[in-house]
């Protein structure tokens, strides 16, 4: 059994001081959700508490007369179809890399890393040259392709982890006459679902959350996804405030949960590669 | 299918969309720096002119230099004030002080966060009318406080370091934390038998075995830094805020790239030249420290 060590007054005091930080974050979290259900006149003159009387007005608004719903199935359908193909893609290159000996097989290697280094933004308007002339632009097909282009830290996440399997499973079933994509698909993917599962949240918080991609590739208002949306919001802060309360309350409840259940994979996923062995 | 050569078929999907969508577009740029083009209608070569602009035109290349400014000096930021606090939010959390897992979690939070979201909280908390900072100093009666924030040039660059931090400081924390984690048993108990004290402790035996790490999180603080654009975009506007004061050098890629800000007209090859210039630095940045780091680091 292990005892408690007594906690010091500095031990005290860093507890102390991250609690206030702490509560920061859960403060605005709180109010953000509370407010959403919030008249504007309550929103003003009772900022701080709990609402005086539930309104689901602001949902209404936001999802049905500003086409919430229509960015939330947006962001649904980006998100998930460019999981399921960068999952596809980056364990099959992995795979490919970790598990066979071929000439070049280091520079391929490092040529898969360099993606590492160089955020996606860099090479965005040359992008942009080549989705506009696919006739991609706007469109779903295009995220998802360029989602699955930023594989460099999937593959690396998944390399690691087949480099580590033991060589007698490929040779077994090799024996037992599986063929080389038999081997892969019902031997090494059910053997990889920790590694999946680990990606598919990494990625999953990255795509839903992202930003710039969709700034600059869905222009038009029916593909606008979720944070698109509420950026659309932002830009008239004072006009539309008490809106986004219930338009950022969509977006964020279903990453919160999902951080909540998985902190320990998420965190574990992210910091792979950078422990020291 | 011969299973000798079957890694090409594993390999091949994801090399060629990488290859396309990631690596060939990186030449393109190159490329494309050297002409004037509008993205529609003929292309003009123009040899290392749109480069000349950037750091020689009376118009640009202040905007250009205060952009990129700003990107070092949150560098500087990040390296030697977020470094340290990750470092000892790590260790505190490692040493497990009371409420050690709450505090990792919620920490860690807002990285899951978007930063549209993150934006809008920036906002109502620091907007000057109806902010709840401003809101609270005035029911405090400490009027004398209050401020326009994110509309004075001064305080708006501070600040967005500031959210920016909020927002990423728990992904160096939980790798620093990871590794300190990997610090063998054995180590620690032989320095309490030789009676160092906690002090000597951290920086004799803790620190130099987390060196690895922290070039990790040196490099990838640095291109962090080097790339900003969401929440500077989304709190400042395209043009940086007021006087630039947060303008970065992606936000002024953006607008000269898909905004109108070359002389009123969009300009895909000058916008390439930033992109070029953008991706040297960060190339000679990584690879400096790189170098620089593993031999400073290892060399005791």
């Amino acid at each position: 059994m292990r005892i408690k060590k007594k906690q010091g007054p500095l031990g005290w005091t860093a507890t102390i001081l991250l609690t206030l930080y702490c509560l920061i974050a859960i403060f605005l979290i709180g109010n953000l959700i509370l407010s959403s259900f919030k008249t504007k006149m309550d929103l003003v003159y009772n900022t701080f508490g709990f609402p005086k009387s539930f309104t689901l007005g602001n949902y209404y608004k936001v999802l049905i007369k500003d086409d919430f719903i229509r960015y939330f199935y947006n962001s649904i359908v980006i998100t998930s179809l460019s999981i399921i193909s960068l999952l596809t893609v980056s364990s099959m290159a992995a795979y490919g890399i970790a598990r066979y000996k071929f000439k070049g097989k280091s520079i391929v290697e490092m040529y898969f890393l360099l993606g590492l280094m160089f955020p996606i933004q860099i090479a965005i308007l040359p992008i942009f040259i080549i989705l506009r002339n696919m006739h991609l632009l706007n469109t779903y097909s295009g995220m998802i392709l360029l989602y699955t282009a930023n594989l460099a830290f999937p593959v690396f996440i998944f390399s690691q982890f087949f480099r580590d399997l033991p060589a007698a499973l490929h040779e077994s079933a090799l024996m037992d006459g599986a063929g080389e994509f038999r081997i892969f698909s019902q031997i090494m993917m059910p053997l990889s679902r920790p590694v999946i599962f680990t990606v598919a949240l990494i990625s999953f918080v990255q795509i839903w959350n992202d930003f710039y991609l969709p700034l600059v590739f869905l222009t038009k208002r029916s593909i606008r996804t979720v944070t698109l949306g509420i950026y659309h919001y932002l830009s008239n802060f004072l006009a539309y405030w008490n809106y986004v309360f219930a338009a950022a309350t969509i977006a964020l409840v279903p990453i919160i949960i999902v951080f909540f259940i998985f902190s320990d994979q998420i965190i574990a996923g992210l910091v792979t590669g950078s422990i020291k062995e | 299918m011969q299973s000798k050569k079957s890694y090409i078929f594993f390999i091949l999907p994801g090399f060629t969309v990488y290859t396309v969508f990631m690596i060939i577009p990186l030449f393109f740029a190159v490329y494309y720096s050297f002409f004037s083009w509008a993205g529609i209608g003929p292309k003009i070569f123009i040899g290392l002119d749109n480069f000349r602009k950037i750091f020689f035109d009376p118009q640009i290349s202040p905007v250009f230099k205060n952009a990129i400014k700003n990107n070092f000096v949150y560098m500087a930021i990040a390296l030697f004030v977020f470094i340290p606090v990750q470092i000892l939010l790590a260790y505190l959390i490692h040493k497990k002080i009371r409420g050690y897992s709450f505090f990792k979690l919620v920490i860690f939070l807002p990285f899951v966060i978007s930063s549209t979201i993150v934006g809008f909280f920036s906002l109502l908390v620091f907007d000057p009318n109806i902010g709840f900072l401003n809101t609270f100093l005035e029911s405090l009666h400490l009027t004398s406080l209050t401020s326009s924030w994110f509309g004075d040039p001064k305080k708006a660059f501070y600040l967005l370091t500031g959210v920016i931090g909020w927002q990423g400081i728990g992904v160096g924390m939980v790798i620093i934390l990871a590794n300190m984690k990997g610090i063998p048993e054995e180590v620690i108990e032989a320095s309490i038998i030789d009676g160092a004290n906690e002090w000597v402790r951290f920086w004799r035996v803790i620190l130099p075995f987390l060196k690895p790490a922290l070039i990790n999180v040196i490099i990838l603080s640095s291109i962090y830094a080097l790339t900003q654009f969401d929440l500077p975009y989304i709190i400042g506007g395209p043009t940086g805020g007021l006087d630039g004061a947060m303008d970065f050098i992606n936000l002024f890629f953006y607008r000269y790239t898909f905004g109108d800000s070359y002389y009123g007209q969009t300009a895909i090859g000058f916008g390439a030249s930033i992109s070029v210039v953008a991706f040297s630095i960060i190339l000679f940045i990584a690879v400096l420290q790189n170098t620089l780091l593993k031999k400073i680091l290892n060399r005791d």
